[in-house]
């Protein structure tokens, strides 16, 4: 399947290993991915808070770069933050004729046009697993099913609210998606009060308590519901779940060393893929365990 | 009509017994209208803050765990009894706390107030608030400070942020803006917007008081609200992607890296945030190379057209389609009416 | 005991206003509410609030409209009254807050409603009594001088021995205790008594229990048999979908597809008054022109989409959430149901009830100003006109009393009352829903839009068979903390009070006048009937007196629309 892929900004800056993740998943996935290296940052929410016109316009050109990919099925991001700010930028040009003609003019002088509706998507890796790629197509690529291993899901709002700007009157379950993944992967998922709840990253600067409580909150459910690790299909939740996790414990006042984990490399430990080429050597929170764990099944 | 198991958790302040679980038929305690209108029904269903009046039995059984509809009390809020909570000890007290009145300037006019008739429908999505509570119950920044002011009280404090009659506007976004609580303490989480049956999208209305708060008024505030929504914005202008390593020191300095070298509070947080940096560093995440230069997209002068473009109006062009509605498209625009934001 | 000038009972607009204008005039002012305020049923107010504030407009044309409407039964000085302080309470409004829709030159902007010879309704989308209510309420919470009782359910008015108003005692539905409020003067102000039918437009909290304490206490009550139907609601539960949606253009069909109307109002079509429209659709439907589920459709698609959304956004909603209909894209079944409380306890033009200084406002009250037949968006004036001339009028006699003395003892005999019905053994008696239910059915059977002498026969012995009842009716709560089976049931006595007056009222009018249609005297009868009938409790039944129907310079005549 050929794909227009939008990697985001943090994938190409303070997490890379899910940048490398991708692209060593992406083959053994049977995806082509034409990565949009001229599009630009989908604004999270901040441009947007800032002057909507102009998220609107930003986000219409990285929609009209992907829809210009020759062949592609659709556009696959692996953020939740971009899913859930494009989404919204999406759902105001897709609701009023004369507003997308006013933002496409904004994008003439370069020859660009977003096109509204027809087949054409913008979704986010874990959507495309169900929906495009297929459970079951995943599960036959599976070489190391996980056993025994207890993922917590963590998926970020901006890709579970709000349910009716993200599509989930056509897809009803895309809050359950992780789960599923996690399954297929032949983990077993473990719920935990946290899963669907905010990792606090978008005040880290404005309020770090109330943000940092939150993500440590979460961690420390997760772990007391017995989790190894936590799996996110959003690099800017992992900033603050993974690299912050070292100060997110004094807000809830308890040792969490509880490893993150990023979707794509979740997906490529159960396709076999190695721990370095997975990049699960750059996370703050150590993820030996985990290896240790994995590398276990391997042998068996 | 089919069967349904409600679980509801009872507490009766009088036992002296803690709250408990009982399975029977509907028992809702606060209840009126019966049409959506009056708040006094919020609850939580199978873990969603919503009016139980709306609530179909048949698609609630459809999400029930274990086929029973979860019934509880909102949260954020402490139990009176059963399924009620106290709003007066939580939510009213938020509202009272936005100074939910308006302040108009001097006397009144012989006749009304002569105001732009979109400015009344777009404060008019504030008004619709009943005040059910779902938002609050729902919020996750008041889950971990309950102090936050909250998404119902802040949808409040729009209403007259919006309405050109009130002359206390940036007295109002000041004050909301300097709160350790305020406006810069919502987690953009979208859980109100989500929760609330009324469509009044509070995180909508705080993100419109923080635009109105830094780019009608340039506040800038103790907690970097200004700082980091500068920062972001002009590093996008000037690189099309986002760098964290330059978005932090900009933010504490107000947008600018100088500033965030000489301005002691700036100093303060950034040495705050210095084991981190360190520690993205030791970890292998960050080079030294993506840390401190920051790379620059192709086209990026089509970036800062962009931004001219659309900066340069005189009035900020925003579509509501609380206001507009999905027009289908196909439909004609609705564009010229749709909300110009002065 | 706690004291206050001016003690308000019912926090909904009349309320609000009345203890506003009190304060506003000096007044140390308390208002009790068995909800919280913004729970008020002035919520369910959807359309708009009528005032003649155009320039080519008049206040005598309105005033007509509201005579007419009324059939003529209103009391012309009143109607006068209301409708030429109507602009100003609705600038008032306005420079408190309230989010008035505007034209396109940024002044007040109006829609048609039913009745009226111009379009002179304000409104805040379909919310408009939502809008007031909350800014009303913005008031209080500014002005923390009036002091708040917010779920407070009051248990009954107390008179001293010259049959001057002392108080009242109501009972904190929070922890149980009952208190004993002594005032100068009492205005009451807790709406009407639609829960008495079923289905019903009105809120749960709608029980008739001011109508009931002053008629408990020997206030008269006037024109009971004036319920009104509102033409558009939906079938089984009973919802409001508002008279804008007529206002805005849609059309009334029957199942066979014609736009009835036309041959029952041929000008004014489906913006005739409210009796005149929910007969119509009443006779097509018990002729057999009706849906299955004994409906006609209205039809909203005609209204364009954008204005659909800015203007009836509750009315999308409702048709979604509770009849699965997307009301811009196809018909909704709806038929006339319970809506409104016409009559109410006898005042003046200031409030003042028979009692002194006890006052009356909103729909508890009957001044009279919608006579047989309330025209729709004339209920918010009403409460805010008269709410507000009721807070002065208080104040003022506040400033000339002296705060009264009053006994505990009537606490004392409120409790008794409240342990005895706790103390009843469960499973011996009715259960409150049970009564509750079979009252609202009859009601809606038999006092309805239709009514006759056999029907209405029926309907009082029911009625009697109940109170009966309602004597040993048991509850599960023995609690006192959010006990509201005991309110329940302290309610249902209210609710058959008002009940046995309406049916006392519809047999003893014997022609058909606004809302009272009697398919046994199917005429209008100036001559016998051109009087008000008030109720005064005599033992324990009501016993009727006539009045007289205020004219100015409005002769009765044919009523045509």
């Amino acid at each position: 399947m050929k794909l227009a892929y939008w990697p985001g900004c943090v994938s190409r800056g303070f997490t890379p290993e899910l940048h490398g993740a991708m692209a060593a998943v992406a083959p053994k996935l049977g995806l082509e991915l034409v990565e949009l290296d001229r599009a630009n940052c989908c604004g999270a929410g901040f441009i947007s808070e800032h002057n909507q016109e102009l998220a609107d316009t930003l986000n219409a050109r990285t929609f009209a770069l992907a829809q210009g990919v020759d062949g592609a099925a659709g556009m696959v991001n692996i953020c939740s933050t971009c899913q859930g700010a494009q989404s919204e930028c999406q759902e105001r040009l897709d609701a009023d004729a004369a507003y997308r003609a006013h933002i496409n003019e904004h994008l003439e002088p370069e020859g660009l046009e977003y096109e509204r509706g027809g087949a054409w998507w913008n979704k986010n890796l874990l959507w495309l697993l169900v929906e495009e790629i297929g459970l079951d197509a995943l599960r036959e690529r599976v070489v190391r099913p996980l056993e025994g291993l207890r993922v917590g899901p963590f998926y970020g709002c901006y890709i579970v609210r709000p349910t009716r700007r993200l599509g989930y009157e056509l897809y009803p379950d895309r809050d359950k998606y992780l789960e599923w993944v996690i399954e297929a992967c032949g983990a077993a998922p473990v719920k935990y009060a946290g899963s669907h709840k905010c990792c606090g990253f978008p005040i880290v600067t404005t309020n770090r308590e109330t943000s940092l409580r939150q993500a440590g909150r979460h961690m420390a459910d997760a772990l007391d519901a017995g989790a190894d690790c936590v799996v996110t299909p959003c690099p800017l939740c992992h900033l603050n779940l993974d690299l912050q996790q070292p100060e997110s414990q004094a807000f809830v006042e308890r040792d969490l060393g509880i490893p993150v984990l990023h979707l794509p490399q979740l997906i490529g430990l159960a396709l076999g893929l190695d721990f370095k080429e997975l990049g699960l050597h750059r996370h703050v929170v150590k993820t030996d365990e985990v290896q240790a764990k994995v590398a276990a099944l391997a042998a068996a | 009509m089919p069967d349904y198991s409600l679980k509801i958790r009872r507490y009766n302040p009088e036992s002296g017994q803690p709250a408990y679980w009982q399975q029977f038929d509907v028992d809702l305690a606060g209840c009126s209208c019966q049409a959506a209108i009056c708040g006094s029904c919020g609850v939580r269903i199978n873990g969603m803050s919503r009016l139980a009046c709306n609530t179909k039995l048949g698609e609630a059984a459809e999400d029930a765990p274990n086929g029973a509809i979860v019934v509880e009390p909102m949260g954020n809020m402490p139990v009176l009894k059963d399924l009620i909570v106290d709003m007066d000890a939580v939510h009213w007290k938020k509202v009272q706390r936005v100074v939910p009145w308006l302040l108009p300037e001097g006397d009144p006019p012989d006749r009304e107030y002569i105001v732009d008739p979109e400015s009344m429908i777009d404060i008019t999505q504030s008004m619709a608030c009943i005040h059910c509570g779902a938002c609050v119950s729902a919020c996750l920044s008041m889950e971990v400070d309950p102090e936050f002011i909250g998404p119902a009280a802040l949808a409040k404090a729009y209403r007259f942020v919006g309405d050109p009659r009130d002359a206390f506007t940036e007295d109002r976004l000041l004050d909301l803006a300097e709160d350790p609580h305020g406006i810069y303490d919502c987690t953009h989480c979208f859980a109100c917007i989500e929760v609330c049956p009324k469509d009044v999208a509070p995180m909508n209305q705080i993100m419109r008081l923080r635009r109105r708060a830094t780019s009608d008024y340039g506040i800038k505030d103790g907690n970097n609200g200004y700082g980091h929504e500068k920062a972001f914005s002009d590093l996008i202008e000037k690189y099309g992607l986002l760098s964290e390593a330059q978005l932090l020191p900009k933010s504490y300095g107000d947008g600018s890296l100088i500033r965030a070298q000489v301005k002691p509070a700036a100093l303060k947080e950034l040495t705050a945030k210095l084991p981190t940096v360190i520690r993205g560093l030791r970890s292998g995440k960050v080079s030294p190379k993506t840390a401190l230069i920051h790379r620059k997209l192709k086209d990026q002068d089509q970036i800062r057209r962009m931004y001219k473009e659309v900066e340069s109006h005189e009035d900020r062009l925003e579509l509501n389609l609380y206001i507009v509605g999905d027009s289908d498209a196909e439909e004609e625009g609705t564009m010229a009416e749709g909300g110009q934001e002065g | 005991m706690l004291a206050h000038d001016v003690l308000v009972i019912g926090a909904g607009l009349a309320g609000q206003r009345a203890a506003l204008a009190a304060a506003e005039d000096g007044a140390a002012v308390g208002i009790l509410s068995k909800v919280h305020p913004v729970r008020s049923h002035s919520n369910a107010a959807q359309g708009g609030i009528n005032a003649a504030l155009n320039p080519e407009d008049s206040w005598e044309s309105h005033a007509y409209d509201t005579v007419k409407g009324s059939d003529y039964l209103g009391d012309q000085d009143a109607i006068e009254i209301m409708c030429r302080e109507a602009p100003a309470e609705i600038l008032a409004l306005e420079h408190l807050g309230v989010t008035f829709h505007r034209n396109e030159q940024g002044r007040l902007g109006t829609r048609a409603f039913g009745g009226a010879s111009a379009a002179r309704t304000y409104y805040v989308a379909d919310i408009t009594g939502q809008a007031i209510l909350h800014v009303l309420y913005e008031q209080l919470m500014k002005h923390s001088e009036v002091y708040r009782y917010e779920e407070w359910f009051t248990t009954s008015l107390v008179r001293d021995g010259d049959g001057h108003i002392v108080g009242c005692v109501a009972r904190n539905i929070r922890d149980g205790a009952m208190e004993l409020f002594a005032a100068k003067c009492v205005i009451l102000a807790c709406g009407g008594n639609g829960q008495i039918y079923n289905p019903t437009t009105n809120a749960l909290i709608c029980t008739g229990d001011g109508i009931a304490m002053a008629y408990r206490i020997g206030a008269p009550l006037m024109d009971m048999e004036m319920v009104q139907y509102h033409p558009t609601t939906l079938a089984g539960n009973g919802l409001l979908v508002t008279e804008g949606a007529r206002g805005e253009g849609a059309h009334l069909y029957n199942a066979q597809g014609e736009r009835f109307m036309e041959k029952y109002a041929p000008n004014k079509m489906e913006l005739a008054s409210r009796d005149v429209v929910s007969r119509a659709e009443q006779t097509e439907i018990n002729e057999g022109r009706g849906f299955p589920d004994g409906t006609v459709a209205l039809d909203i698609t005609k209204v364009p989409r954008k204005r659909i959304h800015e203007a009836l956004r509750e009315i999308v909603n409702v048709g979604r959430d509770f009849a699965g209909v997307d009301i811009t894209r196809e018909p909704i079944h709806i038929k006339p149901g319970n809506h409104y409380t016409m009559g109410g306890v006898k005042t003046d033009v200031d409030g003042r009830t028979d009692i002194p200084g006890l006052y009356a406002a909103g729909e508890v009250a009957c001044v009279s100003v919608h006579g047989g037949n309330r025209l729709g968006a004339n209920s918010l004036l009403d409460t805010l006109v008269f709410g507000r001339r009721s807070g002065k009028h208080a104040a003022e006699h506040a400033r000339n009393h002296k705060l009264p003395q009053v006994s505990n003892t009537v606490v004392d005999d409120e409790e008794r009352g409240i342990r005895e019905i706790v103390g009843r053994d469960s499973g011996n008696g009715r259960r409150v829903a049970q009564i509750r239910e079979e009252l609202g059915r009859v009601m809606d059977e038999h006092v309805a839009v239709f009514r006759d002498e056999d029907g209405l026969l029926k309907a009082g012995e029911t009625v009697q068979r109940l109170k009966e009842e309602a004597r040993n009716v048991t509850i599960d709560d023995k609690g006192t903390v959010f006990n509201q089976d005991l309110l329940g049931a302290i309610e249902l006595g209210f609710m058959l009070d008002n009940a046995e007056c309406v049916v006392v009222a519809a047999l003893e009018r014997k022609e058909s006048r606004g809302a009272q249609f009697r398919t046994d005297y199917p005429e209008r009868d100036d001559d016998d009937w051109l009087k008000h009938i008030d109720l005064s409790l005599d033992g324990d039944r009501p016993a009727v007196t006539y009045s007289e129907v205020t004219l100015t310079q409005w002769e009765p005549e044919e009523r045509k629309y």
